[in-house]
């Protein structure tokens, strides 16, 4: 029974701190994007090269943080890739051309300057950045 | 079509620029990364280098510029120096420049000198930054014939079409335009040992596709590839006979597989090109050549495949091994002498190759590279030109640096 309740309180923990793992990035997108909310897939297709669209239509353009703990904590929760193998899959797209390499930005307060200012941006910011003129997508 | 696609670039570029305000409205990148090898081989020396005794002759070089004034418009160029050893490249070459209109994610075209997208890896073999190996299996992507086989001239119409929510997504990447192989391509090197030449290289009419279906698999993607090519040029055996190159349309299907997570990578890929290239005699030098009219058969049916592995052991190491084979179906497994006492070597005509390899990235602009191979079979890479005797197995050590922008 000791046990029981020790596995029990351990995987409690480790949910608690996973969910505040998460929680210490938020997605943020220009007023004008249209969804408040976006699909992990989606948000994948879009920060990889794979999309260029929201399922509603909406042309997006992911901005991206230079480096950092946000970065590091989005490209695990979201892309599921490090920032190495990350970037090698953007320069594929790049040297074979099909894509341009997105706009790396820091600090946040740069991310949300540029995401507020223009149309169909959408980036990544720690949770506790100020991030007003833009919006916050829920990531489902 | 050569002229026609150059000529759509130039006017795209030209409107992109015309468009613009200001150079900040183009929205201008500037991308590059250069490598620099250095190889070993035991027994054999390998294109054209000194291999032997370790050569450092490996060198590429790659420019890249692009333009995006609008999101749906894109322009850009790049070029290329490679050099391998004392008889591949050396030379500054266009890789691509091309128009991209992606009118959303279910359709786009691209136009001017573009990629080819067959197989998995075609589009992107040369992009030693992309990833892990130092040569990609040599039977499906031949680092010699690379810069004739990666592009062609014309465009390539693609999109994405999601399938449902359970079936996930199917690419499509259809392109059309014209081949060209020139003279000095690594294609003819066997050709040119043999004591042919084909003066004006091959050029014809290309056509192909890819379909990759992103299964609902998160990081499994099948797919299958075809190309069909119809190639002419000049062949001439001097001092002896001059030829017309006269292949009818050959085909070559594509099979490939991949599955990837965050640390291991597992993909495979089988192709297979057969063939019955003819050439007919056009006027014969000396009296024991083929009459003029003659038809010559060349039959082949090479096949190759392989099958790749890959984990990432922490943040910037990585290490694989693949498996690589090839061989040519119609070619006999015995030494003959031709018609010319030319010796042609049984293990010339395969190729199989254990590679070992590893990755480490020192920082998002630098990483080094070393592989390990160990190869059965001479088809690829080991010339009679380079070596006095060639023995018909050989192990080959990669060390290699780049660097990125």
């Amino acid at each position: 029974m000791k046990k029981l309740i020790t596995v029990i309180l351990f995987t409690a923990m480790a949910s608690i701190f996973a969910v505040r793992a998460q929680a210490q990035v938020i997605v943020i997108a220009n007023p004008g994007v249209k969804s408040n909310e976006i699909s992990k897939n989606d948000l994948r297709d879009i920060f990889t090269g794979a999309a260029t669209s929201l399922p509603d239509g909406t042309r997006v353009v992911p901005i991206l943080l230079k480096a950092g703990t946000a970065h590091e904590e989005f490209l695990k929760a979201y892309v599921g890739k490090n920032d190495t193998v990350f970037r090698a899959g953007w320069r594929s797209l790049v040297f074979s051309g099909q894509a341009s390499m997105p706009k790396s930005l820091e600090p946040d307060a740069v991310v949300v300057d540029f995401v507020a200012h223009n149309s169909g941006a959408i980036g990544y910011i720690s949770a506790n950045a100020p991030h007003e003129g833009v919006k916050v997508l829920t990531v489902k | 079509m050569k002229h026609w696609t150059i000529t759509m670039f130039v006017a795209a570029l030209a409107a992109v620029t015309g468009a613009a305000q200001s150079l900040d409205d183009l929205n201008i990148q500037i991308h590059g990364y250069a490598t620099q090898g250095f190889v070993y081989t035991t027994s054999n020396n390998w294109n054209s280098m000194n291999s032997s005794d370790g050569s450092p002759a490996w060198t590429e070089a790659v420019f890249n510029v692009t333009a995006q004034p609008e999101p749906k418009l894109r322009v850009g160029t790049q070029v290329r120096y490679f050099l391998m050893g004392s008889e591949f490249g050396n030379a500054i070459t266009l890789d691509w420049a091309s128009g991209d209109y992606k009118v959303n994610d279910k359709f786009g075209v691209r136009f001017g000198k573009v990629k080819t997208p067959n197989g998995l890896f075609n589009d992107i073999q040369d992009i030693d930054t992309a990833f892990l190996w130092s040569l990609l299996p040599q039977g499906n992507y031949p680092i010699t014939s690379r810069t004739s086989i990666l592009a062609h001239y014309g465009g390539v119409v693609y999109g994405k079409l999601p399938l449902g929510k359970q079936a996930g997504k199917l690419e499509y990447q259809l392109y059309f335009g014209e081949r060209v192989l020139p003279a000095g391509d690594g294609f003819f090197v066997p050709i040119i040992e043999g004591g042919a030449e084909m003066p004006n290289g091959l050029t014809g009419p290309t056509s192909g596709g890819t379909l990759r279906w992103y299964t609902p698999l998160n990081g499994l993607l099948l797919g299958v590839a075809w190309d069909r090519e119809d190639l002419t040029g000049k062949f001439e055996v001097p001092g002896v006979f001059n030829g017309e190159n006269i292949d009818a349309p050959f085909k070559i299907p594509y099979f490939f597989g991949k599955y990837e997570n965050s640390k291991w990578m597992f993909a495979s890929e089988y192709s297979r090109v057969p063939a019955d290239h003819k050439t007919m005699v056009t006027s014969d030098i000396i009296p024991q050549a083929p009459p003029v009219g003659t038809i010559l058969h060349n039959v082949i049916d090479h096949r190759t495949w392989y099958a790749m592995t890959s984990y990432k052991l922490t943040e910037k190491f990585t290490a694989g091994i693949y498996y690589s084979s090839y061989f040519d179906v119609k070619a006999p497994r015995v030494t003959y002498l031709d018609s010319t006492n030319y010796p042609h070597y049984w293990y010339n005509r395969f190729q199989k190759d254990w590679a070992l390899s590893a990755r480490y990235d020192v920082n998002q602009y630098i990483y080094v590279k070393g592989e390990q191979h160990f190869i059965d079979g001479m088809n690829f890479g080991f010339l009679d030109a380079d070596n006095n005797s060639l023995s018909p197995t050989s192990k080959q050590t990669i060390l290699k640096i780049g660097v990125n922008f």
